[in-house]
């Protein structure tokens, strides 16, 4: 067993639910590895503070995934909203040099956000340019699909496409996969950036 | 009909599914017809997603006014041929005892599925609780026996959901499966099988070639041996000439109050007499543990990093896993603590209703410690404190 942990925070209507359903479907489905997504039921989802979660086994030779709820410290940990940021802590990220990042939406992140400088994080304008380049804010959940596939590397472009395919209207398909390769540029911008600053 | 019947089965391979709707799917393989219901917060997908696939596979998907109503009407469809379920949350599940204690008596096959929430009374209904544990056991006045499944991931309630459905066609008492209100809604990859391999798990509901034997499960005078006949059906030749909820014998005739004790022994033995066929456990690490974890349903999964975690620091510890929690596995469970230091019961209540099971069986010689839990899971942690502080 070789748990992926992931957490993603923010308020009802910003499409967490669906971006870890998203993740489930392309690691669980289309990549064929063990995973198990759960998610904020009730009141919450439909507003106020929400969250999801998914655990991806990347050992194929499992059987099945033991606790079913992402343990701490996560491998991923994505903020979306002011209130969310109090769960941001050094200890909740994993610091190995292979995984444990946060990422957090500077546009709906307002205040300071201290806690974000002490570890690996991106943080990205995510609604905002969800907005302006495609007109919608619903956009920022395939950017951020973007960005995951890019810094996880756990399954393909292709099983990502595949994805969206699966869970976006076929009128927005082309505009979201736009959105993807945005993401996808962003994750690898910031990649080449964090090898510099290592190197 | 039999283009409609194709959808009774999913395209063979995998899917990403919500807990109640691979529980749903599992019916539909095992071809369901009828579903009765009310919906209820956290079981309300369920009725949702049948009423969407019963009509597409000739079947009906019935919302109605309340609880009472919805048992009466799955009671109804059993009776006429159909395979039938309801689900529903504590709540549904207090108002609908009265019929499931009918349905026992006059046994007829039925599948129940509890997603359970947190009580007592309306309590928080988004959260799980397994706080029906007992109510399940005693649904309803009279003595009979039920079979109550703990399943604990999205394949297992598709697949139990198979087995369950065909344990209604073979025992004919009141069958529950016992989900919960986070269960219910984790998504997993449910691995649905080719049709043909269903079909062959499948225990259908057909009239019997000897139309004229028994309908109702008896005793044997002599060897004392207990049958269980196949359901009869109502509107067919094999039918009894009348079903009533009173101690009755196998033809549905009336029985002299004097014989009402041969008749609860029917209704309790049938069960108590199968238990080794029925009950379903699992092992895990077992074999030289000195420290016995025994659950069921999701504590379990925490249970099993526990244990790794606790093996990693030499503590000799298993699992011993209710899959069926009703009838409770006495005789196995003796067998697999004997002999243990001590034996932790994970439960998602603050009881203890199967600790105080398990303490019965051993007799209060080996100290059975609970850890409950209520409204969220138990983190692994919670069952590695209990094992650390047992092996001190």
């Amino acid at each position: 067993m070789n748990r992926y942990e992931i957490r993603i925070v923010g308020y009802g209507g910003q499409g967490i639910i669906t971006l870890s359903k998203m993740i489930a479907y392309a690691s669980g489905i289309c990549e064929e590895l063990l995973v198990t997504q759960t998610e904020a039921y009730g009141a919450q989802a439909r507003g106020g503070r929400s969250w999801a979660e998914v655990v991806i086994d990347l050992d194929r030779e499992s059987k099945q995934i033991d606790y079913p709820k992402a343990l701490k410290p996560y491998d991923l940990l994505v903020i979306l909203s002011d209130a969310a940021t109090k769960e941001v802590k050094k200890e909740v990220i994993k610091k190995e040099e292979n995984t444990g990042l946060l990422i957090w939406d500077s546009s709906t992140i307002l205040g300071k956000f201290r806690a974000a400088s002490k570890m690996k994080n991106l943080g990205l304008p995510i609604q905002k340019m969800a907005l302006e380049k495609f007109g919608d804010t619903v956009y920022g959940n395939t950017i951020l699909f973007g960005i995951f596939t890019v810094v996880t590397k756990i399954f393909s472009e292709e099983s990502a496409i595949e994805t969206i395919k699966q869970f976006v209207p076929s009128s927005t398909l082309e505009k979201n996969i736009e959105a993807f390769k945005f993401g996808k540029q962003k994750a690898e911008e910031f990649l080449t950036q964090l090898k510099e600053g290592m190197s | 009909m039999s283009n409609v019947n194709g959808k009774r089965f999913l395209k063979p391979g995998k899917y990403l599914m919500m807990g109640n709707v691979a529980m749903a799917e599992g019916a539909l393989s095992s071809g369901l017809k009828f579903f009765g219901g009310y919906p209820i917060t956290p079981s309300t997908e369920v009725i949702e997603h049948l009423a969407k696939r019963l009509p597409e596979v000739g079947g009906c998907c019935m919302q109605m006014e309340d609880e009472l109503a919805s048992i009466n009407a799955v009671m109804g469809a059993s009776l006429v041929g159909a395979k039938a379920m309801t689900a529903t949350s504590g709540p549904g599940l207090s108002l609908m005892t009265e019929t499931i204690s009918m349905a026992a008596n006059i046994e007829i096959p039925f599948v129940f599925c509890d997603v359970q929430r947190c009580g007592p009374g309306t309590g928080f209904v988004t959260v799980p609780h397994h706080n029906d544990i007992g109510l399940t056991r005693f649904a309803g006045n009279g003595e009979f026996e039920v079979i109550a499944f703990a399943p604990m991931s999205c394949q297992e309630l598709f697949d139990l959901t198979i087995t369950a459905f065909n344990y209604a066609e073979t025992y004919r008492c009141p069958i529950f499966i016992l989900s919960d209100a986070y269960l219910g809604h984790i998504h997993e990859v449910v691995n649905i099988p080719p049709k043909e391999e269903i079909l062959k798990r499948v225990i259908d509901r057909t009239i019997p070639k000897d139309t004229k034997g028994a309908k109702f499960t008896y005793e044997d005078i002599k060897t004392h041996k207990l049958t269980i006949p196949k359901p009869y059906i109502v509107g067919t030749e094999f039918c009894p000439p009348l079903i009533i909820h009173l101690p009755h014998n196998q033809d549905g005739i009336l029985m002299p109050e004097e014989n009402s004790l041969r008749f609860m022994k029917i209704m309790i033995d049938k069960i108590r007499d199968n238990i080794d066929k029925i009950s379903l456990t699992e092992e895990y690490k077992l074999d030289d543990a000195e420290i016995i974890i025994i659950s069921y349903g999701l504590p379990v999964r925490a249970s099993y990093r526990a244990v790794d975690l606790a093996r990693k620091k030499g503590i000799k510890v298993g699992i011993f896993r209710l899959i069926t929690v009703w009838p409770f596995p006495k005789e196995k469970v003796k067998q697999v603590v004997a002999g243990a230091k001590a034996i932790i019961v994970p439960e998602m209540n603050y009881t203890g209703v199967i600790a105080e099971q398990v303490e019965r069986v051993t007799d209060l010689n080996i100290p059975v410690i609970k850890v409950p839990k209520v409204a969220t899971l138990h983190h692994p942690d919670d069952i590695l404190k209990a094992i650390e502080e047992v092996a001190k």
